[in-house]
């Protein structure tokens, strides 16, 4: 798994590129303790180069999440492939976050 | 016609206890998934069938094949890495009495990765949310009801989402509505995790409402492999008398080896 970050008027973007799985997802976790020691308000998750994510993964994001909300700050996520949609379908993960097909328009919600 | 892919894989497989031979030459493969299903009666050898596919018995003679590798002659360490790849709910369900529904549901988690607590307590949340038990995680397994029981341990074998689920008498000891409930859980899942589950069992309900494929297994021998409705139709008196129920039949359910008179006055 490949992570790189950007920074645009205030708001994290978060590529993420490979699978998020039992063996990354505590490293995924780890890129997010400086972003949220920081509170940063607004995260963009880019997932479109990830193609499997397991509970863990989902988990690992559930869990970014309950630490961005102690300072209101939100999460959306980017070009979720058909197969990771999926598990936010069956896990109910898609009414907790704010999906968006492109990252222009995630960037201007 | 597609080429489907081969999740598990029984070559001619023969396992004796002493002199006692239980399977006599098993060959069968498992489909990518699928839900297979082992029926046949008390003691056909189904459930020690079931105990080779995950490596937990060898065989005398014969192969066994799960996700891509021979498990034959895999011991230790390596059979261990694969057993993290798949999950296995017991008849018994197999929880630890002095430990919660939460604890029961995360040990494997624990066990074997290194995620934090608070990841897996979420990964928990979500796993008893899919089996219809969420809110029940500080309940202690005397407080459930046996139906409950065997959901908490679905929630536990897909717990490290598996890529095949070993189902062991999955609804033996439920009354027939919580066993039709059991047995659409196991449908569900399965679609919607897109998870291959193999499944022993002799209630007949089940077979006819879970199955993609079923194999009737009989004295340690499969005798026929095909849908529900191609073993509904089956010209096979055996597998006819086991799927009425019949008690006249080809089946004997009295064995002797020797003669029972004679056995008395010796």
């Amino acid at each position: 798994m490949n992570i790189k970050s950007d920074n645009k008027n205030g708001i994290s973007i978060v590529r993420v590129e490979g699978n998020i799985d039992i063996s990354t997802s505590p490293d995924f976790k780890k890129h997010f303790k400086k972003i949220i020691g920081d509170k940063v308000g607004t995260v963009v998750i880019n997932l479109e180069k990830v193609d499997y994510m397991d509970s863990s993964g989902l988990a690992t994001l559930v869990e970014i999440y309950k630490n961005m909300r102690k300072y209101d700050g939100t999460i959306r996520l980017v070009k979720l492939s058909d197969k990771v949609k999926g598990l936010f379908e069956i896990t109910k993960l898609d009414k907790l976050f704010k999906i968006f097909d492109d990252e222009a328009l995630a960037l201007d919600n | 016609m597609e080429k489907r892919e081969v999740v598990a894989e029984v070559e001619d497989l023969v396992k004796s206890f002493g002199s006692r031979t239980i399977l006599k030459g098993v060959t069968l493969q498992i489909f990518k998934g699928e839900t297979f299903v082992i029926m046949g009666g008390s003691g056909c050898g189904k459930s020690t069938l079931l105990r080779h596919i995950i490596g937990n018995l060898k065989p005398s003679s014969g192969r066994v094949v799960l996700l891509g590798q021979d498990i034959t002659d895999l011991y230790d360490e390596d059979l261990d890495v694969m057993r993290k790849k798949i999950g296995m709910s017991f008849q018994s369900s197999a929880l630890f009495d002095s430990m919660n529904v939460a604890d029961n549901v995360s040990l494997p988690l624990r066990e074997h990765t290194k995620l934090d607590k608070s990841v897996i307590d979420i990964i928990v949340k979500m796993k008893l949310e899919l089996v219809g038990l969420r809110g029940f995680e500080d309940l202690m397994p005397s407080e459930l009801s046996g139906g409950m029981r065997k959901r908490v341990g679905l929630a536990r074998a897909i717990a490290m989402d598996p890529e095949i689920v070993f189902y062991d008498e999955p609804t033996a000891g439920l009354d027939p509505i919580v066993a039709s409930v059991i047995g659409e859980l196991i449908m569900d899942l399965s679609k919607k995790l897109s998870i291959t589950s193999v499944v022993v069992t002799h209630d007949m309900k089940s077979v006819m409402m879970i199955a993609d494929r079923v194999a009737m297994l009989y004295e340690g021998k499969v005798l026929e492999v095909g849908t529900p409705e191609e073993i509904k139709m089956s010209k096979n008196g055996i597998v006819q008398q086991f799927i009425n129920g019949d008690h006249d039949g080809p089946i004997k359910f009295f064995q002797q080896k020797d003669d029972y008179l004679e056995k008395l006055i010796q």
